[in-house]
C-alpha cells in the first residue's frame, strides 16, 4: 500500500516540479503573475502532436520543435505584451489571462474542439511488486530531475545565472551593476515558454490534450509557487512534492474526482495561515 | 452629498434609461434575449466593479460568489419547492455570507495572492459540487426545470433591465459620495487611507458584502431565467473571462464603463454571429479585447470621455475665434 501511493506519487511530484518551474522563474525574476503560463503549456503539447503525429517527424525532432516554439512564444509574449505594460502588475495577469483565453481560442479553431490522445513518449509500463506505472511518467519525472539539476547550475554558476539572481533580488541594485533587466526579463520569459512547452508535451502524454487543458497546470504551478514560497526554487521542488504526494494520497485513498479539491484546500489554508509560503523569503 | 459633474452623469443615465426602455418597441424578441443576456452580465459586471474596480482587490472567484446564490435558490426551490419570493432573498443572504467567507483572506493578502485565492474558491467549489452529495446538487449534470420568475422574452427583459438599471444607478451613486471616494482611495494606497483614521477593514468588509449581494441577486435570478444550473459553464474560467473582460473594456472602477463593456461585449459576440458562425469568433473578440486593453488599459469608459472632451473643447475654440 506504502508503495503504491509513494512511487506515483513521487513521479508525478516530479512532473509537477517541472510544470511550476517556469512560472515560478517568471515570479521570482520579474515580480509579476504569468497567467498565460497554461498557454505555453497548450501550445508545447499541441505543436509536439502535430508534428509528432500528423507530421510524422519522429519524437525527438518533435520534441525539439515544441521545445523552440516554446521559447519563441515565450520571448514574443514579453516583446509584444509585458514590456509594454512597464511592470503594472495587475495588467499584466489580466493581458497574460486574456491571452491564455485567445490561445484556447487559436487552438479550437486549427485544431477542433474534441480532446486528443497522444501517444505516450516510450510505450509500455514498469512493473514494481504490484505496482504498475508507465514508462511515459517515469520519463518525465527523469527528464524533469534533469532539467531542474540543470537549471541550478546554470542559476547558480553561470554569468547570466548570476545576472539572473541579482535581478531577482534587486532589479534597481542590477542596473546599477550594469546589467540590463529588460535582456534577462527577456531571457527568462524565453526560457519560462520552453520549459512550459516541455512540461506540456509530458503533461498531454499523461492525461489529454484538449483545448481547456491548460487551466489545471497553471492552477497547480500557482500552488507550488504560493505553498513554496517566493523566490524559492527549493522550496518550490518541495512543494511540487507535497502537492504530488496529496494528489496521489487522495486520488487513491479517497475519491479519484477529489484529486483538484485537496491542493485547492492547501492553497487557502496556506495563504490564509502563512501567507509566505513554507520557504519565502519575500514580503507580500 | 455627491461629486462635482453628477447631474450632468444623470442626464447620461436618462437617455439610457428611456432608450433600454423603449427597446422592446422596435426590436424582435431574438434580440431583446440578447439585451436580456447583456443585462445580466452587466448585473455581475458591477459586482465586480463595486469590489475590485474600486478597491484594487481584484477577484477572480466572482462565479464563485454568482454560483453559491444560483445553487442556493436552485435547491431550495428544486427540492424543496418554496416559492421564489423567500428562495431568492435567501440566495442574497447565503451570498453575503459567502462574501464574508471571501473576505477572510484580504485581511491578511492582497494583490495577486488576494487574486489566486479567489479563483482557488471557485476551482473548490468546482470540484466540491461534483463530488458532495450529487443526488442533491445534480452532480455534474447539474438541475433543470427550475421555475422562471416571468415568462417572455420581453417581461424578462423588463425585470433584468430594471434591477440592473437600479443597481448601476444605486453603485454610481454611491461612487460618488464621501464613502466611494474611500473605497476608491483603498485601490490606490491602502495604508494612507488607514494614516487618514479610516477603518479599512470596515470599509473592505462593506465592499466585499455589497458587491457579494448584487452577485447574489443577479446569480439567482439569472438560473431562474435560464432555468437549469450546471457545475460546468458556471465555475468556469471563461464565465469568469466574460465578467472580467466587460469591466476592463469598459474601463474598471467607473460603474459604467462596465456596463457599457458588458453591452459591447454581448452585442459584439451576437452580432458578430452571422459574418462568423464557428469558433473563430471567440478568437476575433479576444484578440480584440487584448489589443484594446494594451492600448487603452482605462476601458471604452476613457475613451468616450476623451472624445467628448475633444469635441467640447473643439466647439469652444470655434466660439471664441
Amino acid at each position: 500500500m506504502l508503495i503504491q501511493i509513494l512511487l506515483p506519487g513521487l513521479l508525478l511530484s516530479g512532473l509537477y516540479a517541472l510544470i511550476a518551474i517556469g512560472f515560478t522563474m517568471i515570479f521570482s525574476v520579474g515580480r509579476v503573475l504569468n497567467l498565460g503560463y497554461g498557454a505555453f503549456i497548450m501550445f508545447g503539447g499541441y505543436i509536439y502532436y502535430q508534428s509528432a503525429q500528423i507530421l510524422g517527424l519522429g519524437k525527438v525532432p518533435s520534441f525539439v520543435i515544441a521545445t523552440a516554439a516554446g521559447v519563441l512564444l515565450g520571448l514574443i509574449v514579453y516583446v509584444i505584451l509585458i514590456r509594454k505594460l512597464k511592470g503594472d502588475a495587475i495588467a499584466i495577469e489580466i493581458s497574460t489571462l486574456i491571452f491564455a483565453i485567445v490561445t484556447q481560442a487559436a487552438i479550437i479553431v486549427v485544431f477542433s474542439p474534441s480532446p486528443k490522445s497522444m501517444w505516450p513518449l516510450i510505450p509500455g509500463v514498469l512493473r514494481v511488486g504490484d505496482v504498475i506505472v508507465t514508462y511515459n511518467l517515469v520519463v518525465a519525472a527523469v527528464t524533469s530531475w534533469v532539467v531542474l539539476a540543470a537549471l541550478f547550475l546554470f542559476i547558480g554558476k553561470t554569468h547570466i545565472g548570476r545576472a539572473i539572481r541579482a535581478v531577482s533580488m534587486d532589479p534597481k541594485g542590477a542596473v546599477i551593476s550594469g546589467i540590463d533587466p529588460d535582456r534577462i526579463n527577456l531571457i527568462i520569459w524565453g526560457l519560462s515558454g520552453g520549459l512550459g512547452a516541455m512540461a506540456g508535451i509530458f503533461l498531454a502524454t499523461y492525461t489529454q490534450l484538449a483545448p481547456a487543458m491548460w487551466v489545471a497546470p497553471l492552477i497547480i504551478a500557482v500552488a507550488v509557487v504560493i505553498v513554496g514560497g517566493i523566490g524559492s526554487i527549493l522550496g518550490g521542488l518541495v512543494a511540487a512534492h507535497v502537492i504530488g504526494m496529496l494528489e496521489t494520497i487522495t486520488t487513491t485513498l479517497i475519491a479519484a474526482e477529489l484529486r483538484g479539491v485537496a491542493t485547492m484546500l492547501l492553497i487557502i489554508l496556506v495563504l490564509i495561515i502563512a501567507p509566505k509560503g513554507l520557504f519565502g523569503k519575500a514580503e507580500l | 452629498m455627491f461629486a462635482k459633474g453628477t447631474n450632468k452623469g444623470f442626464l447620461g443615465w436618462m437617455i439610457f434609461g428611456i432608450a433600454m426602455l423603449a427597446l422592446p418597441l422596435f426590436a424582435s424578441s431574438a434580440t431583446v434575449r440578447i439585451f436580456v443576456f447583456a443585462n445580466y452580465i452587466a448585473i455581475f459586471a458591477i459586482s465586480w466593479d463595486v469590489l475590485s474596480g474600486r478597491t484594487g482587490y481584484i477577484s477572480f472567484g466572482h462565479p464563485f460568489l454568482i454560483g453559491i446564490g444560483g445553487y442556493t435558490t436552485a435547491l431550495l426551490t428544486h427540492h424543496l419547492d418554496m416559492p421564489l419570493y423567500i428562495t431568492i432573498p435567501a440566495a442574497v443572504l447565503v451570498t453575503m455570507i459567502a462574501g464574508t467567507l471571501f473576505f477572510l483572506p484580504a485581511l491578511r493578502i492582497r494583490g495577486t495572492y488576494f487574486a489566486l485565492v479567489t479563483l482557488a474558491f471557485m476551482e473548490l467549489m468546482y470540484g466540491l459540487v461534483q463530488v458532495v452529495a450529487p443526488d442533491i446538487t445534480g452532480g455534474t449534470r447539474g438541475l433543470t426545470g427550475l421555475p422562471s420568475i416571468v415568462t417572455g422574452a420581453v417581461s424578462n427583459y423588463y425585470l433584468s433591465f430594471g434591477v440592473m438599471f437600479t443597481l448601476g444607478l444605486a453603485m454610481w451613486l454611491l461612487i460618488r459620495t464621501r464613502l466611494g471616494t474611500a473605497l476608491g482611495s483603498i485601490g490606490m494606497n491602502e495604508e494612507a487611507v488607514r494614516a487618514c483614521g479610516l477603518n479599512t477593514t470596515k470599509l473592505k468588509l462593506f465592499a466585499f458584502t455589497l458587491s457579494a449581494m448584487i452577485a447574489g441577486l443577479g446569480g439567482a435570478m439569472y438560473i431562474h431565467y435560464l432555468g437549469s444550473i450546471a457545475p460546468r459553464g458556471l465555475f468556469d474560467v471563461s464565465f469568469l473571462f466574460t465578467i472580467l473582460v466587460a469591466c476592463l473594456l469598459g474601463g474598471a472602477g467607473t460603474i459604467t464603463g462596465p456596463i457599457m463593456g458588458a453591452f459591447f461585449l454581448t452585442l459584439l459576440l451576437e452580432f458578430l454571429r452571422p459574418y462568423i458562425p464557428g469558433s473563430e469568433r471567440y478568437l476575433i473578440y479576444g484578440v480584440a479585447t487584448l489589443v484594446l486593453y494594451v492600448l487603452q488599459p482605462r476601458g471604452i469608459h476613457r475613451l468616450i470621455q476623451i472624445t467628448v472632451n475633444w469635441f467640447v473643447e473643439g466647439f469652444m475654440r470655434r466660439k471664441s475665434t
